[in-house]
């Protein structure tokens, strides 16, 4: 009965759990496209070394149409999409109660937090 | 322009192929960028990641409505892979690139291998490799969906998952080459579940070590973008379209590619070119 649950549960999430995915991707790859049209239309080569990622510049890079800030928010949106697809699945897990896959749901998303501050520590 | 262009068409050409042939676009891009565009290795690693997530996640999503890929084991190995993954992004800066272009030599050579050997079989055997392309929907069956495959056999699970981790951000490949026969052949997965759930762990596998890359610098956003769009343009192309090009001859060819490939790339390690 217990097992009859479980598999309902996951049979609800995971159409949820595709949707992250896809939607995460497809605006995350739109907004790549937009700062790859304005960076090609820009005669700018690719070679030349695209600015490094500022936080605080982001919105402004968006705000003036320059490429590297539509570029570095959909790369962002890539690297994020698959975590958001955790944190949904800990979502879900949380609501059927399933304790076990939300302590991994919370231990992926820490080791994927791990992955940055060893970026930061060795960087 | 042109270069930007080229590296579009690059790109297109790396997702065709990798979705025709079942093979991840890492194995591709890495090359591509690195002997064709004059990259730093390490630099067309991280980009590689890059691509090998918008393709894992478009293909992993339309898994996961198939109810294709086994979410609960997936998650339980992709912990295990992702912290390969960080160790794996941490190790690549330490190395001589040309350690790394001597081992992605080796695994182009083993990929055209095996390549070789299904050649050899009448009807191609199934391919244990990042296989970013959904098969058919008539394929699809209820997924396997629970943890029974780890019992009394989660320490070795756990190990072939960080060796996978650590393969993959260190190659810039998404693992599925020792992800699928570790599902498959040691924990009893069978291949279609395998393959579904390799690919739904390879977003979070090459997402942890990207963000190592990305942190550090190492992501040149003016070639991720050209190459990212060319990469989800082509595995798209190849997914709809794939089924009605010759397998064998684009076997054969890509076999060619990869030896050729490997061959530059160990001249890149012995530091003669």
């Amino acid at each position: 009965m217990a097992a009859d649950r479980m598999d309902r549960s996951a049979a609800d999430l995971e159409p949820a759990l595709a949707r992250v995915l896809q939607v995460g991707t497809y605006v995350s790859i739109a907004l790549v496209a937009v700062g790859t049209v304005l960076l090609l239309g820009s005669g700018t080569s690719p070679l030349a070394g695209g600015p490094a990622l500022t936080i605080g510049g982001l919105v402004r890079d968006i705000a003036a149409a320059r490429p590297e800030g539509f570029l570095w928010l959909g790369i962002l949106g890539i690297c994020a999409t698959p975590a958001l697809r955790v944190i949904g699945a800990l979502l879900g897990f949380w609501r059927r109660g399933e304790r076990n896959m939300v302590a991994i749901a919370l231990l992926i998303l820490g080791v994927v937090s791990a992955g940055v501050i060893t970026g930061l520590l060795t960087g | 322009m042109t270069v930007g262009l080229l590296m579009l068409l690059g790109g297109i050409a790396a997702g065709a192929f990798g979705s025709i042939l079942g093979l991840g676009g890492g194995l591709l891009i890495v090359p591509l960028l690195t002997l064709g565009f004059g990259l730093p290795l390490r630099e067309a690693v991280a980009i590689s990641l890059v691509c090998v997530i918008v393709t894992s996640s478009a293909s992993a999503g339309v898994y996961l409505q198939r109810r294709q890929a086994n979410l609960r084991l997936g998650m339980v190995l992709e912990l295990f892979t992702a912290a390969g993954a960080i160790i794996g992004g941490a190790i690549a800066f330490l190395i001589d690139e040309r350690l790394l272009a001597g081992l992605f030599a080796l695994l182009l050579v083993y990929v055209a291998a095996t390549m070789l050997r299904g050649l050899r079989q009448r009807e191609p055997a199934p391919q244990a490799t990042d296989d970013e392309t959904p098969p058919p929907p008539e394929a699809a069956g209820a997924s396997d969906n629970d943890l029974g495959y780890l019992t009394g056999r989660l320490p070795v699970a756990a190990v072939g998952s960080v060796g996978a981790g650590v393969a993959s951000a260190l190659l810039g490949i998404g693992g599925g080459l020792i992800k699928v026969p570790l599902m498959h052949l040691v924990l009893g997965v069978p291949l279609r579940i395998a393959t579904a759930t390799s690919n739904l762990m390879i977003g979070i596998t090459a997402s942890a070590s990207a963000i190592v890359y990305l942190v550090r610098g190492g992501i040149d956003a003016y070639v991720a973008g050209p190459t990212a769009i060319g990469v989800f343009v082509g595995a798209t192309l190849g997914s709809r379209f794939g089924h009605r090009i010759g397998q064998r001859e684009l076997r054969v060819l890509f076999v060619l590619v990869l030896l050729y490939t490997a061959i530059e790339m160990a001249r890149r390690a012995l530091a003669l070119d």
